[in-house]
């Protein structure tokens, strides 16, 4: 419904200070179907990672992209001041996209909000990536660190700021040294273009969590607050604030070259696929379904019997139900369910899936950040009834308990933890139905003593 | 006992539940307004609170010692 814009609109450089910069080049405007068109936008195979460890498997040729090889691929970055910003939220408004991180907010509403409550302000890159089965945002800022920095300098120019924020675990290592050199490849090419500044934030699973963000930043606890405002109008320090998780910043990168002249960009996503023993990034293209996905990634059963999508605060799907639907947060609501941080995890029949439930409900109960009553207390009950369930010790009144504390939990905490773990519950005791059955007459099954398949950190 | 709402205000009674820690005050000074929970914590309506009930809430505000209990006007 838009009129093709020109280059113009996209806003040249033209501060007498810049360094001069090659005139607006081809690559951008001739190359740009490639990227959404063909299934790997980002990364050509998967990238992959031992289960417990931040640091990507080597593979051949190390597909690491420096700066040389990022402008190589993409095309420079385009500038986002002046008419490029409006032009930019046009462009992002149009491709659909929503936060990657879990919450799937659509980045053309957070970014107008913001502008509307003054600009300025600060943009957050959110790599705190907390999900334990989550490497995603490892995988790009380890591989494609520039695209990430791209989308979030595109974010800065919009909003009118210089303002920069990299918020990191302060554990994660191989991410901290990656984003790093990745700054320091910008510097030595250009002045930077915005003050790009590397924060560290406590190795918790809340850390990444968005009003997290912003108070750790603000100087208090890297905990989850109730805001009263959104952080888009009064954020850090309070003036607006964007948090973006890494992923959707490198889609605003590559939307920015492509999505301004085109009528409706599409993005792909990037899923973690857990495997025995391996986790695999995978680039999936739009409109590719569960079945596409799982066919492809040789690591996983062909035919599972159920997967969970989202994360550990996801939902479990029946397969039957799943297989034939989109790999895509639209896709996931008609079923009920969210594409999440983009967790896949397909179970084979031979699994229990109650017994991975129940391994992961620790974890969520062990991850509250203890601060509100209905989560710290609450999310341990849900636990101690789950891990009955698993082994088969549970009775029709314990599952009725269940059911009352997970309607007593959801929607009660100042984040989305709690709702999290309640979806887990209540999806697992629907999708694993004739388990339940099972386990409440007959005891815990043969899959519930096989290794876990979903890993689950140590914490406490 | 069922909430009859004639006059709704588009007010909402709310906790930030970071700051409550459970006292219970809220729950006899609103008790049509609020219940508490498994573990002793306020479940309030979801719906905007009707004209008749904003004494009672603006009470259970007031008496809050942790002042967790809010009006939302949005």
């Amino acid at each position: 419904m838009t009129s093709p814009l020109t280059r113009a609109d996209l806003g040249q450089r033209s501060h007498p200070s810049d360094p001069p910069r090659p005139a607006a080049p081809a690559a951008i405007f001739t190359a740009p179907a490639a990227i959404f068109t063909a299934p790997a936008a980002i990364f050509r195979a998967p990238v992959r990672f031992a289960p417990l460890s931040r640091t990507a498997e080597p593979d051949e040729g190390q597909d690491r992209q420096g700066v040389g090889e990022h402008v190589a691929a993409y095309g420079p970055r385009p500038d986002a001041t002046r008419q490029g910003g409006p032009a930019l939220i046009a462009a992002l408004e149009r491709s659909e996209l929503t936060g990657q991180g879990g919450g799937h907010f659509p980045v053309a509403t957070k970014w107008r909000t913001a502008l509307a409550a003054g600009g300025g302000g600060t943009v957050v890159a959110n790599c705190a990536e907390g999900e334990p089965a989550s490497r995603k945002d490892a995988a790009l800022l380890q591989r494609r660190p520039h695209l990430v920095l791209d989308g979030l300098a595109l974010a800065a120019e919009t909003l009118g700021t210089r303002r920069a924020l990299i918020w990191l675990h302060e554990g994660d290592r191989a991410t901290q040294s990656a984003v790093a050199r990745a700054i320091a490849e910008r510097r030595e090419q250009s002045p930077l273009d915005v003050a790009f500044t590397v924060a560290l934030g406590p190795d918790h699973y809340l850390t990444g969590e968005s009003s997290a963000v912003v108070r750790g930043l603000n100087g208090g606890s890297a905990l989850p607050s109730l805001p009263r405002q959104p952080a888009a109008v009064a954020g850090i320090g309070g003036r607006p604030t964007l948090v973006h998780n890494a992923e959707t910043l490198a889609w605003v990168a590559l939307v920015a070259r492509t999505g301004v002249m085109t009528a409706s960009p599409s993005t792909g996503s990037l899923v973690t696929v857990v495997g025995a023993g391996q986790l695999a990034v995978v680039e999936v293209a739009p409109g590719e379904t569960f079945a596409e996905l799982i066919n492809r990634s040789s690591m996983a059963s062909s035919r599972p019997a159920a997967v969970l999508v989202g994360g550990y605060g996801g939902s479990w799907l029946p397969w039957a139900e799943v297989a034939a639907a989109a790999v895509s947060d639209a896709g996931l609501r008609r079923l009920g369910a969210s594409l999440g941080a983009g967790v896949i995890a397909p179970v084979a029949g031979g699994h229990c899936g109650l017994a991975e439930t129940s391994r992961v409900l620790q974890f969520l109960a062990a991850s509250s950040a203890r601060q509100c009553g209905p989560c710290l207390f609450g999310l341990p009950a849900l636990a101690d009834l789950f891990a009955r369930l698993s082994a088969g010790r549970c009775n029709e009144g314990d599952l009725r308990r269940l059911d009352r504390y997970a309607g007593q939990v959801i929607g009660r905490g100042a984040c989305h933890h709690p709702d999290g773990a309640v979806r887990l519950v209540r999806s697992a005791l629907r999708t694993f139905a004739t388990d339940v059955r099972r386990h409440l007459a007959d005891g815990p099954c043969a899959g519930a003593v096989r290794p876990a398949l979903l890993p689950v950190p140590d914490i406490g | 006992m069922p909430r009859i709402r004639r006059a709704p205000t588009g007010n909402r009674l709310r906790v930030d539940p970071v700051a409550c820690d459970g006292v219970g005050i809220c729950a006899h000074l609103a008790p049509r307004l609020v219940t508490v929970d498994s573990w002793g914590y306020p479940i309030l309506p979801v719906e905007p609170l009707d004209r008749s009930e904003q004494r009672s809430a603006a009470l259970a505000v007031a008496g809050c010692p942790r002042r967790a209990l809010f009006i939302d006007h949005g």
